[in-house]
């Protein structure tokens, strides 16, 4: 491959590139689809290409090719040139520069101690259909769905700083969900583990099976459930739930690209600007969230980020104080930061890469011996919410409204019963304000997204989010019902 | 781009290597420009093409398929042996339906234009500056998306069938920020000599001066007037609704509703193949010849949408497509609604629409780039945004008034829509500011921020905001 990606590299030097790199990205994907007891879809889809990225007096000119040999290599470094010019024709204030960065060469595999590509996909298919068997033969049920999903990820990455990187990447990301219909009422319900980066044995892991069944009643239990109440009240959220939350009003805000306007016509801006960070009290003292690339298993653990950035580990917000952004190496510098943070990433060969949410988690309590059950005990009136459900927030990350998957009332410190229709509201910083407690580090887990939409053409990213049960306090409750 | 025969010959090498089985082979193609602009300059320049073939292969009722974007003998003789070898061990499917034979597919209206495949990152740029030019003028910022497409579909059958289409598209969107609010503006055409480029940016400067400095009002129910965009967001979700088989089951609003009258009589929902303004798909589902289609007629639910499986177990012929959404309207411009309105809300744009309660049809979202206060007839000025939370029945159901139907986006043509009693539940600061935050000691950005949005949060519950 270096042949080719040295050629590119030179062609774009000649032609005066400040920076130019060349992504060749190849990727197997797997998936099983299942409709009630119906497989609707079964296959493997291989597919390779790259993409050689120019940036000629401060503007940018990208071209992609799935045929990698010397002459098409040629004509796509010079496409991408001459686009390149041809956004100089509209040029930004400041050209665009890249922060300084090593040079690495590197070679690097992700986890996956069951190669998902050798299970046979009679196996994973039978899986799903019991799964579905088993929510269908409970009372209520008629609808049924279940997915699996394998990626392998590769990636060459060579730049002009010298950097020649060989990633490789493994995906797992399974769904379940059913319908339960009770007279005019259906509600639905689902796994809520999200993906990982692994290999089969996270499947195995999981135990779809075994809580079909569950999943299945408690759909039912949804729908002879009584609606929401209104009204102001405390909420307990779980891990899965919170994974939601956090990457609306806290992974979105955070992107530096958002914030200086380069979202604006889609994905939309950010109520956060950089002066903020250091000053904004962005949640209460007991607030903090981590960006790490490195987490195990975290689907935003590419080991080099698009920019051929190594990936790191730092605060977003510590003790309740916005602490940094995500950033890369071209929206750096423009806010007077050295370096980028590694958070540049594109979904594939053909596109181009931008600033996505990274690996972003909320820290555990302080306090180890804290469990959700005493969250709930110091809750005279509100709502247990379990997985994700509903959810919108305004561009601007401010005005959200999200519900949930499963709902628990609280009276009195105890569950009392449960409940459907759940929403709640709140601002931003409102909200992570009014956190008061957060359970401790053994009630920590890991929520891998594998569809975040962001960009223009629309790119879809993925990155985990983690937290414990938390609470928060008087947050508006029941007010989506009309 | 390869020629119509290639692309047969192409289908029928990978179909001729798997003798005895039934399957079926599609084609796609798709060359894109893709110019992104932000702060008034281009940010991201994209070109780049990519061919695709996917082989989806049936033994008896088991099935199996692979895709590759490579077309050399290697991949493509892959793309069989892991075909061929899914469907000898996947389970059976007790919803096979096997697949149609020779169509007759309908003459459409153009969608491929030679103007739109020759267009270059050169004139996409030029386009650009007019907006940009436009912007600058006002002192304002231009943001958006300048995307041309070409594309050539074709799918080849071991029944007999062939089909192919290619269209070109061109998509501009432009949103302008002054300096205390946001205006929008897209333009989506198949041949570029159609789009006005003068239009769209002078629309989107337009919309960004009337947004300026918007102002605080009472949440709760209004008269709504829905620019077509808008109504295009809020119709779009109800759309993936109608399915006749999650209806049979209980699972959407349209359980038993077929037949039924379940909106104004204003609304009709139809596909057509004859309307110059939107070149409607030669084939669809397995390359199923589009055929026109009525969903809804003055308010009533004629029909919801069939796949193959289900229409054969109810008897029915299959529809191909859902989309695009044809929606009729009235001869009004939208200045005619606002002087129809005695108070209510202007509204250009949508945003991030999700399901409150899917059965109910209940949504929530937020109003963007635009929303102005109509009082005796008459557009007194800019609202904050809000978020709403409303169902697209009652939207329908409470219909005033409807424009001329317009094309939004590639795949739907409707009108503008008044419509009486729509919820907005909340406020939003969601206006986006030129101002600095104020570069003050940590104490101070901590007390200024708690302010702003605790004094936000008390204002609205004394309103009875969330309730």
């Amino acid at each position: 491959m270096k042949q080719f990606t040295d050629l590119a590299l030179d062609i774009a030097k000649g032609a005066g590139a400040s920076f130019t790199d060349m992504r060749i990205v190849e990727e197997r994907q797997n998936r099983v689809y299942v409709e009630r007891r119906s497989l609707k879809l079964i296959d493997e889809t291989e597919s390779s290409g790259y993409g050689i990225r120019v940036l000629l007096n401060g503007a940018w000119g990208f071209a992609s090719n799935t045929l990698l040999t010397k002459d098409e290599v040629i004509k796509t470094a010079k496409r991408a040139i001459s686009i390149a010019r041809a956004s100089t024709m509209v040029p930004k204030d400041v050209p665009a520069i890249m922060a300084p960065e090593s040079e690495y060469v590197d070679t690097q595999v992700g986890p996956c101690l069951e190669d998902p590509f050798k299970v046979s996909n009679k196996e994973k298919a039978e899986l799903l259909l019991t799964c579905t068997d088993i929510m269908l033969n409970q009372p209520n049920i008629v609808m049924a769905i279940g997915y699996l999903q394998f990626i392998r990820m590769h990636r060459i990455i060579a730049n002009s700083d010298g950097s020649y990187l060989d990633l490789t990447n493994y995906f797992a990301n399974p769904h379940l969900g059913c319908y339960a219909v009770d007279g005019s009422e259906s509600q639905d319900r689902s796994f809520q583990g999200g993906a990982r980066q692994s290999g089969y044995e996270f499947i195995r892991e999981i135990d779809l099976p075994g809580n079909a069944k569950k999943w299945a009643e408690e759909a039912l239990i949804k729908c002879r459930a009584d609606d929401t109440p209104q009204g102001t009240m405390d909420l307990v959220l779980d891990p899965m739930h919170l994974a939601l939350t956090m990457h609306e009003s806290v992974g979105h805000p955070t992107e530096l690209d958002r914030i200086l306007g380069w979202e604006a016509n889609m994905a939309g801006r950010s109520f956060l600007k950089p002066e903020l960070v250091g000053n904004l009290k962005y949640g209460s003292d007991i607030v903090n969230f981590t960006v790490n690339n490195n987490l195990e298993g975290g689907l935003g653990s590419w080991f080099y980020d698009d920019d051929g950035v190594k990936m790191q580990k730092f605060f977003m917000v510590e003790n309740g104080i916005l602490n940094s952004l995500g950033t890369t190496r071209e929206t750096a510098p423009i806010i007077g930061w050295e370096r980028s943070n590694g958070c540049c990433r594109s979904d594939g060969f053909n596109h181009f890469p931008i600033n996505r949410i990274p690996n972003l988690y909320m820290e555990p309590g302080a306090d180890d011996s804290v469990t959700p059950e005493d969250l709930i005990a110091g809750v005279d009136r509100g709502v247990y919410i379990e997985g994700m459900g509903s959810f919108s927030i305004d561009q601007m990350r401010n005005n959200f409204q999200f519900g949930g998957d499963m709902f628990w009332m609280i009276e009195g410190g105890k569950k009392t019963k449960p409940l459907k229709k759940v929403t709640y509201q709140a601002q931003t910083t409102q909200f992570w304000n009014s956190c008061d407690a957060i359970a401790g580090k053994k009630y920590w887990r890991p929520h891998g997204v594998m569809n975040c939409g962001k960009g223009e053409p629309m790119q879809v990213m993925r990155m985990t989010h983690g937290a414990s049960h938390t609470r928060f306090r008087n947050i508006s409750v029941g007010g989506a019902q009309i | 781009m390869r020629t119509r025969e290639e692309i047969k010959g192409l289908l029928n090498k990978v179909i001729a290597a798997i003798p005895g089985l039934e399957a079926q082979a599609s084609y796609s193609f798709e060359k894109t420009i893709a110019t992104r602009l932000g702060e008034n300059a281009i940010t991201q320049n994209t070109g780049g093409e990519e061919e695709r073939i996917r082989l989806v292969v049936y033994n008896g009722k088991r099935s199996g398929s692979s895709i590759t974007n490579k077309m050399d003998d290697d991949s493509l003789g892959n793309l069989v042996r892991v075909s061929v070898q899914m469907a000898e061990e996947s389970p059976e499917d007790p919803e096979y339906v096997e697949l149609p034979g020779p169509q007759k597919y309908n003459e459409m209206q153009k969608a491929f234009f030679e103007d739109t495949e020759r267009l270059t990152p050169e004139q996409i740029a030029e386009d650009v500056g007019v907006v940009v030019a436009k912007a600058k003028e006002k002192g304002f910022r231009a943001s958006g998306l300048f995307d041309v497409d070409v594309s050539l579909n074709a799918i080849a059958n071991t029944n007999g069938l062939f089909c192919i289409e290619s269209s070109t598209e061109v998509n501009y969107s432009t949103t302008i920020h002054g300096p205390m609010g946001s205006g929008k503006s897209e333009m989506s055409r198949n041949s570029y000599a159609d789009m006005d480029i003068d239009k769209l940016a002078n629309t989107a400067v337009g919309n960004a001066e009337m947004a300026q400095n918007p102002v605080d009002i009472e949440i709760g129910d209004y008269t709504v007037i829905f620019e077509p965009a808008a109504s295009l967001e809020l119709l779009g979700f109800m759309v993936w609704n109608m399915d006749a088989r999650d209806a049979s089951e209980g699972t959407t609003v349209f359980a038993d509703k077929v037949g039924e009258k379940m909106f104004s009589e204003k609304v009709d929902f139809v596909i057509k193949i004859d309307d110059p303004g939107l070149p409607t798909p030669i084939f669809g589902d397995a390359g199923l010849a589009v055929k026109p289609a009525t969903w809804i007629e003055k308010g009533v639910i004629k029909r919801l949408y069939h796949d193959r499986f289900w229409a054969k177990q109810n008897g029915t012929h299959a529809n191909p497509v859902r989309y695009p959404i044809f929606m009729n309207g009235e001869d009004n411009s939208i200045d005619d609604l606002v002087k129809k309105c005695k108070k209510g809300l202007l509204v250009k744009n949508l945003w991030y629409i999700r399901y409150v309660d899917q059965k109910e049809l209940l949504l929530t979202g937020m109003t963007r780039d635009g929303v102005f206060l109509i009082e005796d007839g008459k557009i007194v000025g800019p609202v904050k945004n809000m978020r709403w939370n409303e169902s697209p029945v009652v939207f329908l159901n409470n219909i005033v008034a409807l424009t001329r139907p317009e094309r939004v986006g590639h795949y739907a043509k409707l009108p503008g829509i008044m419509s009486e009693g729509f919820t907005f539940s909340s406020k939003s600061e969601s206006l986006y500011s030129d101002r600095k935050c104020r570069p003050a000691s940590a104490g101070a950005d901590v007390a200024w921020n708690r302010i702003e949005f605790f004094d936000e949060y008390i204002r609205s519950l004394k309103e009875g905001a969330f309730l």
